[in-house]
């Protein structure tokens, strides 16, 4: 009823409100947590925590307790915290998100406590590669901005971000302003311009898929662990299940609460699900599948304090990751304005000023910050009476369901999630293997670069000459591995060599490809052809005596070139579906393409000497494309959001004229394309039916010079 | 979203004008200016609107000051008001007068920046502008409860307490023995800091809202305490502190030795023209006076000083200047006007042989923290001298002073002489004897004029609630 003698509330749903909706990060938390990293006292710290530790019920985990199981220890019979550091990893935000100077302060202080940071999406400085500022977990997300060889053997730990809990099934957005020359760099785009990361994967529609993409990751990079962020949610068990046996050495349950500043308020209330709920679905089904002792299982999402973690030990993760409290411990002070670049504390804003006079952070205070939720871990298991954190992992029967405060809370059946299902004691708790080793061990690969590998190590070139069938997978990416590991992305630029193939490829073909290899296949090649190739070149021509039309035929798979950053592809023949989706940099010739072809892509060139499908050009924010429409549709399939078309106009456009023309000279010259020399023979006649297709941002005339520059 | 989001950067902070020291000595008159809606506007404007208004967070009576902030630069000056007056009974003097340094400018988080928002002159120009245009608390749909409360002290805390229940349907007389309602705001604050005319605007306010005024009645002597448990449904002591505390030392009945509170409040009704017996007024023109004491009521001291003329005036302090309890701002504000402060000094004894000619003092160094977290002096031995003066106030603040019939009523108290109220069996703010609640200075000690409205916001709820409606 409304009673005009009470104001009408505030709320605080969103915006913490004093006697509002309670908030886990409010000012409370957050004072006591920056005076506690600040000042390097444990005792600051024990306030924290127990602001924290004695909430109200906010989350599930609040109505569970962890009894003893035996009499408490002295503490100094407790393993050390130097053993439980390296369990925790600092969750991935982007730099792009954090400024350099946030995002660096937290690599330092992850790798001197012996733990591990996070790269985000987004790409990394070479500059910190081999250093203390180095991420050693690189994130592969669905944008791949940055993502090439020598980014993923620069890491220790290679996460593919399927989704974020806070807000799963959404993709991401940077806002153009955050765009700086260097973000941009590292993006391979433009500065100023909004990057999009799409929701999906691009190369991800099945399980089987997923597996492909580890594949890749463990070709690119052997020594790796690769590792699966999900989100919490009904059913993530199974998904985990799947993920073991797609080859995962970790999983991460990411839950509803690592809600970012910057999520959109759509996304800040009901979206996602509680880690504890797909934590324990998790360990429970792979339990029950005895694949358990494969995988290492992390959970993260809201995780504050020592007891989070001994909680979330108990419901089977061995492995914990932390976003906001590490933030906060470098000043952030849970202001929700990330997106608008105007972070007053430097933490997530790209602007300069803000950065250097406003960042108060250091490495130490981060680590303050870790050394006490170890240290409080330390004692809480001296008061369970257990000594080593592996003693409690899984061990739900030490979990007891609370009353809570209310009679709702009281209705709550948490049985399901402190159960052990019945499954039997002898099922591990954790992990046991060092690496869970796919099925293919890549022996083409491995012969290709035991060939191959003293002329890449006296950086001599050579041309090479092998068969491949389509069970031989991501031919290329193991090659590159090894050269970017030795010479970076564009080291063996000026020592080529040519790796001549004939059959049929497998799936990634090229993948991860680098300067210095060129790869020239005689036959056709299954999806994911030059995925995340950074230099270097990909041919592919139908054998020779083929008789059929190039034009008319599908020569490579879906997915091609999807996060390429350079390089270049030339295919005598269509390309499927999704063709240079989020291409950031590498120029291409195809005679034909998909529907969805340069989705999201940044920069770049793609000539399309054929009938391209719908869709084309969603998202596109860079980078441009010439599409030879000769049934004069193209208008009508083209996405009409970003991008414009406009014809090539002979007088006043010649640098066009001129660039396309050599492109598909060169086209001709690698594929000998039949179809590329038809065009040329009568190039008068079908330049006016090709069309320019560029971001409306862009600006016609300085298309070519851009690419260029970019290059 | 029209806003800048670097506002903050492009557009400094910046306060109202103040006068410049060498004038606004020779009156009483506040020394800020007002902003005008432009300045308001875009002040206001450089609001981050943090999803943890920290702001917020730390006022006592927790403002919606984010709200209200993002209305002034929409220019919804009718609607700032009636927000801020949702949480706060007193804005437009809490905008003059709170220690802002020390709450929600302090906790905003421009403070670490290039400087915090200027709240306080935001609140401050909300309602002087509002009133000024016509505004006033909108009552009309309230419906009177027939219920009354009996208020003693017309205080903050007894203010603040009208103003809720009058919102509530809950009609109050307010009484108090002096002849000007706002306790301490009009007798010991001085009016450089707050002008008078602002608590008697208040004052037609509350009278517009239905709230009764008795003054000059003093409970217990020309009225007795009984008789408003007979009158009232409830009852409201909102009565302060007024115990002087003493420095302890030899020398401190010395003529020319004055307590803080009586001097300044003989100094109110000189400027206010009214006169109270038992408070003399004390005259330094011409005089060198010392000052002991580092709070807020000894910086109204020294520049009430300055403002009678004195030659010199020294303020005294055991700590030193990063440990003075009182207000940055009005630290800053007294040394302008010539004030010279003297840090780590202990007062050991007032010198002099039939009035006062000196204070000797001993350094001091601060030693380990206390149980209050504040560090302790020491003094440091052997360095003792003698600071020769002509006056000397002390002004180290007021401990409770209990009315005598307190226990009659079962008006409970805790060992310091502080009213007791509250705890599991109680509303908040209920005394032991249920129909009695207390507020303010009275129950916490001498605090701020926030705090003592947040209790008498908060009493007047419990009431309420007891009442039954
Ligand atoms: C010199 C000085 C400067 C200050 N400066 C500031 C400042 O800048 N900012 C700030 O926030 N705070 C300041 N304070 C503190 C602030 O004034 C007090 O905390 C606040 O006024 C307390 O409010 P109250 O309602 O509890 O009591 P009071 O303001 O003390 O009001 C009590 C009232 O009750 C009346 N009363 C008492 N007993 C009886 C009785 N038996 N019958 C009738 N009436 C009675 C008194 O006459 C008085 O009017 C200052 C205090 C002093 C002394």
């Amino acid at each position: 009823m409304w009673e005009p003698r009470e104001p009408v509330r505030q709320g605080g749903l969103i915006r913490y409100v004093h006697d509002g909706e309670y908030h886990c990060y409010n000012p409370d938390v957050i004072a006591a947590l920056q005076t506690a990293v600040r000042s390097g006292d444990y005792a600051h710290y024990e306030r924290y925590a127990s602001l924290v530790n004695q909430r109200p019920i906010a989350t599930l985990r609040d109505l569970l307790r962890a009894n003893p199981v035996g009499p408490a220890v002295p503490l100094d019979e407790v393993e050390p915290i130097e053993n439980i550091l390296p369990r925790f990893d600092s969750a991935g935000m982007s730099l792009g998100a954090l400024s350099p100077e946030a995002h660096e302060a937290l690599a330092i202080a992850m790798n001197r406590l012996g733990a591990r940071s996070n790269s985000g999406e987004g790409g990394e400085d070479p500059a910190r590669y081999n250093s203390e500022r180095v991420s050693k977990i690189k994130q592969v997300a669905s944008g791949r901005f940055g993502v090439t060889a020598e980014y993923l053997v620069n890491a220790e730990v290679i996460q593919i971000k399927i989704a974020q809990g806070a807000k799963p099934g959404e993709g991401g957005q940077l806002p153009g302003h955050k765009v700086t020359e260097m973000i941009a760099k590292l993006r391979y785009a433009k500065p100023g311009v909004a990057l999009i990361s799409p929701p999906p994967h691009h190369d991800i529609y099945s399980i089987e898929d997923l597996a492909q993409l580890i594949f890749d990751l463990k070709q690119v990079n052997p020594a790796a662990l690769v590792s699966v962020k999900l989100v919490s949610e009904p059913g993530v068990g199974t998904i985990a299940a799947g993920v073991v046996k797609a080859y995962a050495d970790l999983i991460t349950i990411s839950g509803y609460d690592g809600g970012t500043g910057a999520s959109p308020l759509t996304s800040v209330k009901y979206a996602g699900s509680p880690w504890e709920l797909g934590l324990s679905e998790a360990h429970q089904v792979l339990r029950a599948n005895d694949l358990r002792h494969k995988v290492r299982l992390q959970t993260d999402g809201g995780l504050k304090t020592g007891l989070d973690v001994i909680k979330a030990a108990i419901l089977g993760a061995e492995s914990y990751g932390f976003g906001t409290g590490p933030m906060v411990a470098l000043g952030c002070k849970y202001l929700r304005i990330c997106h608008l670049n105007n972070c007053a504390t430097g933490v997530a804003t790209q602007n300069d000023l803000l950065r250097s006079d406003y960042f108060i952070g250091l490495p130490e205070m981060v680590m303050h910050y870790f050394r006490f939720v170890a240290e409080e871990v330390r004692i809480l298991m001296a008061e369970l009476g257990v000594r080593k954190l592996e003693d409690i992992i899984g061990r739900v029967s030490m979990m007891e369901q609370l009353p809570g405060e209310t009679r709702r809370h009281g209705r709550l059946d948490l049985q399901a999630i402190i159960s052990d299902c019945g499954i039997d004691d002898s099922q591990a708790q954790f992990c046991s293997d060092p690496h869970n080793n796919p099925f293919d061990k890549g022996e083409l690969a491995e012969t290709i670069l035991e060939e191959v590998l003293p002329a890449i190590e006296a950086k001599r070139g050579g041309e090479f000459r092998f068969d491949i069938r389509n069970d031989n997978r991501s031919i290329g990416a193991r090659l590159s591995g090894e050269i970017a590991r030795r010479y970076g992305n564009h080291g063996m630029a000026d020592a080529p060599m040519t790796i001549r193939l004939f059959g049929t490829a497998g799936q990634s073909f090229g993948a991860w490809n680098v300067a210095g290899v060129n790869l020239e296949l005689e036959g056709d090649a299954n999806d994911y052809v030059g995925k995340g190739m950074a230099a270097g070149r990909i041919v592919i021509k139908p054998p020779t005596g083929s008789r059929f039309e190039t034009k008319d035929a599908v020569i490579i798979g879906n997915t091609c070139l999807y996060g390429a950053t350079g390089g270049q592809l030339f295919a005598a023949g269509q390309a499927g579906e999704r063709f240079a989706v989020r291409n950031s940099g590498a120029t291409t010739v195809v005679e034909g393409a998909g529907d969805h072809c340069c989705e999201y892509m940044t920069e770049g060139c793609v000539v399309v000497l054929g009938r391209s499908g719908i869709n084309f050009g969603a998202g596109m924010t860079g980078g441009f494309a010439y599409v030879l429409d000769l049934d004069r549709a193209f208008v009508d399939r083209y996405h009409h959001g970003l991008i414009d078309i406009h014809r090539i106009n002979p007088e006043s456009m010649e640098a066009h004229l001129h660039h396309l023309r050599s492109l598909i000279e060169e086209h001709v010259r690698h594929t000998g394309s039949a179809w590329g020399n038809e065009l040329l023979d009568d190039f008068r006649t079908y330049l006016p039916k090709f069309w320019v297709v560029k971001p409306k941002v862009a600006d016609l005339d300085s298309l070519i010079e851009s690419l260029r520059a970019a290059a | 979203m029209s806003k800048h989001p670097l506002q903050f950067l492009e557009v400094p902070r910046r306060d109202p004008e103040k006068d410049a020291a060498d004038v606004r000595i020779l009156h009483y008159d506040e020394i800020y200016g007002s902003f005008d809606a432009a300045d308001a506007g875009s002040q206001a404007g450089r609001c981050l609107d943090c999803g943890n208004p920290y702001c917020e967070w730390k006022c006592p009576v927790h403002n919606y000051i984010p709200d209200w902030l993002k209305l002034i630069e929409e220019g919804d000056l009718f609607q700032a008001a009636e927000l801020s007056h949702q949480t706060n009974s007193l804005p437009e003097i809490c905008g003059r007068i709170c220690p802002q340094d020390r709450l929600c400018e302090g906790a905003c988080t421009l403070d670490d920046a290039n400087g915090a928002v200027s709240i306080g002159s935001i609140e401050k120009y909300i309602t002087d502008e509002a009133l000024k245009l016509g505004w006033r608390p909108d009552l009309s749909r309230i419906v009177d409860t027939g219920k009354r409360v009996g208020i003693v002290g017309a205080g903050p805390a007894g203010l603040a307490a009208a103003d809720v229940l009058a919102r509530k349907g809950i009609r109050s007389v307010v009484f108090d023995a002096h002849g000007e309602i706002g306790g301490l705001l009009t007798y010991g604050i001085p009016s450089f800091k707050l002008e008078k005319k602002v608590v008697r605007t208040r004052r037609e306010i509350l009278q517009g809202m239905g709230v009764e005024f008795v003054l000059n009645t003093h409970i217990g002597e020309n009225k007795s305490f009984l008789s408003l448990l007979d009158e009232f449904d409830a009852v409201f002591l909102g009565m302060g502190t007024y115990n002087y505390i003493k420095g302890g030392f030899p020398g401190e009945n010395l003529p020319g030795v004055h307590e803080a509170l009586p001097y300044l409040i003989a100094n109110n009704c000189r400027e206010l023209n009214a006169s109270l017996p038992p408070f003399p007024y004390v005259d330094l023109a011409d005089k060198r006076v010392i000052v002991l004491g580092g709070g807020d009521t000894g910086m109204d001291c020294v520049r009430t000083a300055i403002r009678q003329g004195a030659s010199s005036v020294s303020c005294v302090y055991r700590r030193d200047e990063a440990n003075m309890p009182g207000s940055r701002r009005e630290v800053e504000n007294s040394k302008e006007e010539g004030v010279r402060f003297l840090f780590n000094q202990q007062p050991l004894e007032i010198i002099g042989r039939d009035r006062v000619s000196g204070v000797k003092v001993i350094q001091t160094r601060l030693g380990s923290a206390g149980t209050d977290g504040r560090r302790r002096p020491e003094n440091v031995v052997g360095t003792e001298k003698i600071l020769p003066t002509d006056a000397v106030i002390v002004a180290f603040g007021f401990s409770a002073s209990p009315a005598n019939w307190f226990a009659d009523f079962d008006i409970g108290l805790r060992s310091n002489g502080l009213v007791k109220v509250g705890g599991s069996d109680r509303l908040p703010l209920q005394t032991m004897n249920p129909m009695i609640f207390a507020g303010g200075d009275m129950v916490r000690g001498s605090d701020l004029v926030v705090t003592a409205v947040f209790e008498g916001r908060e009493a007047a709820a419990s009431i309420a609630q007891y009442l039954g409606v």
